[in-house]
């Protein structure tokens, strides 16, 4: 009976990115999306052909659906980003699985879908709703307002009063994060659509961010364990900003750009406490931390499990 | 004279306990040791009633007596008139007899111990947990061996059966297991067959069980699972509490690795105590060493998916304990469509519990003789803890059975009795999802939340049933992995079977009086 850690045995001849070892977004080991062979499905009554790698989704784009399919977390400009599948507003009636989620679930050939089902779209509106109810819900006051994806869906689903309500209490609040010269993070107005994680390890592979905690205490976080944009590795290449679907993460230049012009009224006091940054001694676009440490990932070894790890309670 | 063979020998006496226990079992064993050299003794693993133990099982040539938790004082004595040649029986809570070569428990008809069968149990609390020798010759061949010489005849066998997953933590659910056999199979590339004993549900007993009292059972058909499909790697995955368990477990690899020459390591990993580490796609995540665990997307699921991305068979050991009477060949039981047995843990107002063994066409009532419940329970929670709430057990122990009385299929049966307010079990199990799931998903993460807020406003006077029914209907349909579709069952089974309850509630009013604020 052998002793050595299983992952020495494993055949997966792939070279790994450069520093890709040493990165621990804190996600699972997913498997690939998407079919693995062409196929034709029929949508809401119409015909689509689908190649290798699609999802229904896919074939729900390529026809004039009869509901409106939202998929805020699938995002199609990187094939390293994602699907996520985490926010369940994709979500459509097949004859054979019940309601699945579009974005990842692959054609098969003779599949029927429907996109108006009353379950699909119940199913679609309460999910949007749920992700609602964890929302800092003030457009105003926020850098995306008016080219924010969760913005756009809300509107395009007809939202008026989501059946949740929206995050409220000033005391549930995160503080913003306002460390960094380059980059805010404001959590509360986070889906966990995991796009900014993919950005920063997959495509950008600099290991910054990671996703961490579990349950209600899920949330962005960093590898190093830094607590604030500013004692992390960042190198604010900006790349999270860029696929950030709403205010969660935004170019510091961009914070205010869509507030009304009211004094007072800003993004900053949206939240209830804020980190502040002093940016004087930050000489280069790196972060002070990225210059002086190594990085501080944490190690995908099983010796985790026999002491006490920081982010699994 | 412990962990050796024990079975035949005569007089003998074999002290039952499993983790519960251990420490008391241990004295008893050796006060046994101190006051008799004639007669054999061994430490077995527990018998799945755990409240009767440390239980000392004595036997004289085919006739045994079992005594529940002695004195030391009592096992002195035991232990002499064993010596004499006598089988005790002052004190027992019973006495059988039976063929003296039996490698099944002998158990009496009526009582605790006579409840539901012995196949896959059979084994337990007789024979000496990791003696290779006497497991091999109890079954005269292994199925490691028959696997090495015939794989495709160990394939066939179980890819042409009607047998399905058991357990929350395996792969296929309550789905064919032949299914995914043949996904593993016909994914080429280096396969891994993992042993999913991860169930830190307080109450679901089983898989500790098996391999605490029936280890080499498990292993072997994990191995030979491996052997028939072309395997490299065996991974067995518990938590870290159970201590025993692993133990014993790791002795059985051990010692099946020494007698059998499939060059297949055999590795024991343990993942975090943790309720949401036991769901099949999380354990992978804990196997590869992810320092953070949430569920993985499928599909594709572990069966092309799975450890390193290579195509993985996870069962629970009691899906290969049910392999094992598959690989048999010992006659089919049970209900066709769902054949063999279900392990069942029945627990009576927490203070008592026991696992026992239902042929799927007996109904869960069956189970509650391990018990002996006076006739004071009124409901009971079937499926662990996230299991669905009932009034009656008339319900068959077949998947379908469960299913279609939209129970649980995790083999826990909590009885309730009229004390227990069902809206505050519900609160209850709503606030563990709430607390304890991985975070991935919106229907669930948010879901639960919503859950528990739906169902404080009940006790403001706001029953919303449509918005309950609605939530709960969207959590089992669109969450990520089973942990949030099982979420949902315990309100959901609540609200349809005790909604007087609900509206008594928004009345201001708990009918059990445990609700009522002062
Ligand atoms: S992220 Fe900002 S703009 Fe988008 S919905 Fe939220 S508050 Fe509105
Ligand atoms: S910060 Fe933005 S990109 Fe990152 S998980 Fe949250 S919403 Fe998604
Ligand atoms: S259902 Fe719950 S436990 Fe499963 S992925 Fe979703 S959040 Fe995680
Ligand atoms: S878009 Fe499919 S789950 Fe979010």
């Amino acid at each position: 009976m052998s002793t050595d850690p299983i992952w020495e045995r494993s055949r997966n001849d792939e070279p790994d990115v450069p520093l890709a070892e040493n990165i621990a977004p804190g996600t699972a080991n997913d498997p690939d999306a998407g079919a693995t062979e062409s196929a034709t499905v029929t949508v809401d009554g119409q015909r689509v052909e689908t190649e290798t790698g699609a999802t229904l989704l896919d074939a729900c784009q390529a026809v004039e659906t009869r509901g409106d399919v939202l998929a805020l977390c699938s995002y199609d400009d990187s094939q390293k980003i994602g699907p996520r599948s985490e926010c369940r507003t994709c979500v459509v009636e097949t004859e054979r699985h019940g309601v699945v989620p579009s974005c990842s679930f692959p054609p098969r050939d003779g599949m029927t879908v429907y996109t108006d089902t009353e379950r699909a779209s119940e199913a679609r509106d309460v999910n949007l709703d749920l992700l609602l109810s964890n929302h800092n819900l003030l457009c105003t006051t926020c850098g995306k307002n008016g080219r924010c994806e969760l913005q756009d869906v809300s509107i395009e689903n007809d939202v008026i009063e989501p059946r949740y309500g929206v995050m409220h209490d000033r005391s549930e609040l995160e503080p913003l994060d306002d460390s960094s010269p380059f980059i805010q993070i404001d959590r509360n107005k986070c889906i966990l659509c995991n796009r900014c994680v993919e950005a920063c390890n997959d495509v950008q592979v600099e290991g910054v961010l990671r996703m961490e905690g579990s349950a209600e205490d899920t949330r962005i976080g960093f590898q190093n364990g830094a607590e604030t944009m500013m004692e992390s590795t960042c190198v604010s290449c900006g790349h999270c900003a860029t696929v950030c679907p709403t205010g969660a993460l935004l170019e510091q230049g961009l914070v205010d750009a869509t507030t009304l012009p009211v004094p007072g009224f800003t993004h900053k006091n949206s939240a209830e406490g804020i980190v502040d940054g002093e940016y004087d001694h930050q000489p280069t676009q790196r972060t002070p931390m990225k210059s002086e440490l190594e990085t501080q990932n944490e190690p995908r070894v099983n010796e985790r499990f026999t002491t006490t790890g920081d982010d699994r309670s | 004279m412990v962990d050796e063979r024990i079975i035949g020998e005569t007089p003998a006496v074999r002290v039952a306990t499993g983790s519960e226990n251990h420490h008391d079992g241990r004295e008893l064993l050796h006060e046994a040791n101190e006051s008799e050299t004639s007669v054999t003794t061994a430490e077995v693993g527990s018998v799945g009633h755990i409240d009767l133990e440390p239980l000392v099982v004595a036997t004289v040539e085919g006739k045994t007596a079992f005594f529940s938790r002695p004195s030391t004082e009592r096992m002195e004595t035991i232990t002499r008139t064993l010596g004499e040649g006598t089988v005790p029986t002052d004190g027992a809570v019973a006495v059988v007899e039976h063929d003296p070569e039996t490698a099944r428990l002998p158990t009496p008809e009526t009582g605790p111990l006579g409840t539901g069968v012995r196949r896959v149990l059979g084994g337990c609390g007789w024979l000496a947990p990791t003696s290779i020798e006497e497991y091999t010759d109890v079954r005269g061949e292994r199925f490691t061996d028959r696997a090495e010489d015939d794989p495709e005849s160990v394939r066939t066998h179980v890819m042409t059966s009607d047998l399905r997953g058991r357990g929350r933590g395996d792969a296929s659910g309550d789905a064919s297991v032949a299914a995914e056999w043949t996904t593993v199979y016909e994914t080429a590339d280096d396969p891994v067959v993992v042993v999913n004993g991860n169930e830190p549900d307080e109450h679901a007993d089983s898989d500790r069980l098996l391999l605490e009292s029936a280890p080499l059972l498990v292993v072997d058909v994990a191995l030979a699972s491996a052997v028939a499909l072309g395997a490299t790697d065996v991974v067995i995955y518990t938590n870290e509490t159970e201590q025993i368990a692993r133990e014993r477990t790791r002795k059985a690899a051990a010692a099946l690795d020494d007698v059998t020459d499939t060059e297949i390591p055999i590795r024991i990993i343990t993942g975090p105590d943790e309720y949401k580490a036991g769901e099949p796609t999380m354990a992978l995540e804990a196997i590869e060493g992810n320092h953070r665990i949430e569920a993985r997307r499928r599909p594709p699921g572990p069966n092309e998916h799975g450890v390193d991305g290579r195509p993985t068979l996870v069962h629970t050991p009691r899906t290969f304990a049910q392999l094992g009477q598959i690989l048999n060949g010992t006659g089919p039981v049970g209900a066709s469509a769902d054949p063999g047995t279900r392990l069942v843990t029945v627990v009576n107002d927490d203070t008592t519990a026991a696992t026992v063994e239902l042929s799927t066409d007996a109904t869960l009532e069956a189970a509650l003789s391990a018990v002996e419940p006076d006739s004071g329970w009124s409901g009971a929670c079937v499926g662990g803890v996230f299991g669905g709430l009932t009034r009656s057990l008339d319900v068959p122990a077949s998947a379908s059975g469960l299913r279609s009385a939209r129970l649980g299929t995790n083999g826990v049966v909590e009885l309730l009795d009229k004390s227990t307010c069902m809206v505050a079990l519900a609160g209850e199990r709503a606030t563990f999802a709430k607390e304890m799931n991985c975070g991935r998903c919106v229907p669930c993460r948010e879901g639960s939340k919503q859950l528990v807020d739906l169902l404080h406003r009940v006790y403001d006077g706001e029953y919303k049933d449509g918005r309950l029914r609605e939530l709960v209907r969207i959590m089992r349909t669109t969450s990520l992995c089973g942990f949030g579709r099982d979420a949902a069952r315990p309100v959901t089974t609540a609200i349809e079977e005790f909604e007087t309850e609900f509206t008594a509630h928004a009345k201001g009013h708990c009918p059990t009086g445990i609700c009522n604020r002062s």
